[in-house]
């Protein structure tokens, strides 16, 4: 059975932030399947190199600081140690896909899901444009989960 | 030569947002250093008029690595606002998610922060000088720095709901008692996280001989430290008095009970920085500067009731025959703690009352004032609240560890400064032993105030009249 991480992070508190773990709430609405784990994190740290090894695909949700507010982005990420120059105690999907490989061995395939944020002050409320995109990401995401999942 | 500025902006590897400037005279040579804490939170003014049980809950959004340890200094400030005794259990259980927190924030101090500089050299390329580039080079070290910090922020999870900012600990005790089950898993992990303590106390010490220099350059001269004692005098994390000890090693002050810290601690602010200093008020400023955390709490106590840290803390003091003065050895203190607080923990978990539902007591506002202590990871941490008649909040006040390390910082900073920094000419290991006497001492800026995007270091050596004469980048 292929094993599945999500991991969804960010900020709940700071208003499009938050977009990972609203999108991690939808999805938990859905059926539960064994194979899929969805994290909820504020920011990502080394430790999330042992669930990653452990898993065949991995989905990284986030927003972003830049970019047209509300455009949904989609790419495939792959491990780059070189990604990590600037950690101090939260790490890139790319340094964490790179550390999972050395330390334990193997990386899943991974993909990142941003929305380009329109407002990230103080406040539990994602702005209506990134509000208005939601569904779509949560579509992207079942989409790409094996059939039988959710 | 006119005098000169160097500036180190931001300080890298900490727990917050921090800049340190470098001031040198007409030959070069730093005559002056300061570390300035640059952000600024607040919290002691914005809970006023909130209601005080509502200030666990509050206050642990002061950090995002030791939010344990301000819900447990608030709570503790809560519970003699309540004037209750909190049942046995309750402080059994506040006590092990205090030591779990430990574990898991030593954890990320010395393997995460500190250990690439020690594992791949200070002036090793700054680029790989982090926990990714001590994965490439030692990958068995890596692992077990990720699975101890995993162990402490899971037996915090399993015992308080969630690792960071949980609500589990409440005036008067904790809400819930502990199931079965969460003891078993969190007793489960014990094997492995003993064993990955005494692996990493051997290795540090085998190669601490390559680091003298450092150990004689890091915060290393005579201070005060401070930090709570039980009642035999030993290692304690959650209560016991306040006891001060001189660098020669004599009890300069013993017994004192949390509520009348402010007879001994004395505070003042500097133009430069939002950061407090904390002195010992019999001693005055600067005569009474004092150290707080691992490398004070392992000097003050007179031993510890754990087996294996017993035996490491009586290695540890043979550094010395007062206190043990480098700040270079909060790292091996910190590496002590960890054992002892691993030990403790199944100590405390096996006890057989540990499972009693009995864990708070209930009552309301019975005093108008409150003061919690308890030894956070950085060391001592004090909440004070006054209340009014309706349980209101009408003052706070806040000492947090790196307030109490304050001065003893700015010393070693300069102290390092004047060791490696020459002005005419600057490199980045040189400037990363100035960043690592701070990261020696953890301190806690607060970490839940991370700036978007990229942490740039930038240092720049300007003459007086503003002519940049070098810089320096990440």
């Amino acid at each position: 059975m292929s094993r599945v991480l999500i991991l969804c992070y960010g900020n709940p508190l700071r208003g499009d932030d938050a977009f990972g773990w609203r999108v991690a709430e939808r999805l938990l609405e859905c059926p539960p399947d064994p194979s899929i784990e969805i994290l909820c994190l504020h920011q990502l740290t080394p430790e999330i190199m042992d669930p990653l090894s452990r898993s065949d695909f991995a989905i990284f949700i986030d927003a972003a600081a830049t970019g047209d507010p509300g455009a949904i982005l989609e790419h495939r990420i792959d491990p780059d140690p070189a990604a990590s120059a600037a950690f101090t105690h939260h790490a890139t999907p790319e340094a964490l896909l790179a550390g999972a490989r050395t330390l334990y061995g193997r990386a899943p395939e991974a993909v990142m899901i941003s929305v380009a944020g329109a407002d990230f002050s103080l406040g539990a409320e994602l702005s209506s444009l990134v509000s208005a995109r939601l569904e779509e990401a949560v579509g992207a995401v079942l989409r790409m989960l094996p059939r039988s999942a959710l | 030569m006119p005098r000169q500025k160097i500036v180190i902006d931001p300080v890298t590897r900490i727990e917050g947002h921090s800049k340190i400037s470098l001031h040198l005279d007409e030959q070069g040579r730093v005559e002056e250093a300061y570390f300035h804490v640059t952000q600024l939170r607040g919290f002691e003014k914005f809970c006023e008029g909130r209601p005080f049980y509502e200030m666990p809950s509050l206050m642990a959004r002061i950090c995002g690595i030791c939010p344990v340890s301000h819900l447990i200094a608030s709570a503790k400030a809560c519970d003699a606002i309540l004037a209750v005794r909190i049942p046995e259990t309750a402080v059994r259980l506040r006590t092990v998610l205090n030591l779990a927190q430990i574990v898991q924030s030593h954890a990320l101090s010395f393997f995460y922060l500190s250990s690439p500089d020690l594992l791949l050299g200070m002036d090793s390329d700054p680029a790989l000088r982090n926990i990714f580039g001590v994965a490439e080079a030692h990958p068995e070290i890596a692992r077990d720095g990720v699975r101890l910090r995993q162990f402490g922020q899971q037996a915090i999870e399993w015992l308080a709901g969630k690792r960071i900012h949980p609500s589990w600990v409440v005036p008067g005790g904790v809400n819930e008692p502990l199931s079965a089950a969460n003891r078993d898993r969190i007793l489960a992990g014990m094997p492995e996280a003993l064993a990955i303590a005494r692996r990493t106390l051997d290795w540090f010490k085998t190669g601490m001989e390559r680091f003298r220099e450092e150990i004689r350059t890091f915060a290393n001269s005579p201070t005060l430290f401070m930090g709570l004692v039980n009642d035999k005098g030993g290692l304690e994390f959650y209560d016991g008095k306040l006891r001060f000890l001189d660098a020669g090693g004599h009890v300069v002050q013993d017994g004192v009970a949390a509520a009348d810290y402010g007879e001994y601690i004395g505070e003042l602010a500097h133009p430069w920085t939002y950061l407090k200093t904390s002195y010992f008020k019999p001693l005055g400023y600067p005569e009474g500067v004092y150290r707080v955390g691992p490398l004070a709490r392992l000097n003050i106590i007179d031993g510890c009731d754990t087996p294996l840290a017993s035996q490491e803390w009586a290695e540890f003091r043979e550094l010395d025959r007062g206190a043990v003065l480098s700040s270079f050895h909060y790292h091996y203190a910190r590496l002590v703690e960890i054992l002892y607080a691993l030990e403790k923990i199944e100590q405390l978990l096996q006890a057989p009352d540990i499972l009693d539902p009995n864990v708070r007591a209930l009552a309301s506002a019975n005093q108008s004032e409150g003061v919690g202590v308890a030894e956070a990871p950085r060391g001592t941490l004090m909440h004070h609240y006054k209340v009014d008649r309706d349980g209101l909040i009408t003052w706070a006040n806040l000492i947090i560890a790196t307030g109490h390390n304050n001065a003893a910082m700015n010393r070693g900073v300069l102290q390092v400064a004047r060791h490696f920094v020459q002005g005419n000419k600057l490199t980045e290991g040189m400037l990363n032993r100035v960043e690592a006497v701070i990261r020696a001492f953890d301190p806690c800026l607060s970490c839940s105030t991370h700036a978007d995007g990229h942490l740039a270091l930038e240092i720049d050596l300007r003459a007086h009249d503003g002519k940049l004469l070098d810089t320096l980048s990440n």
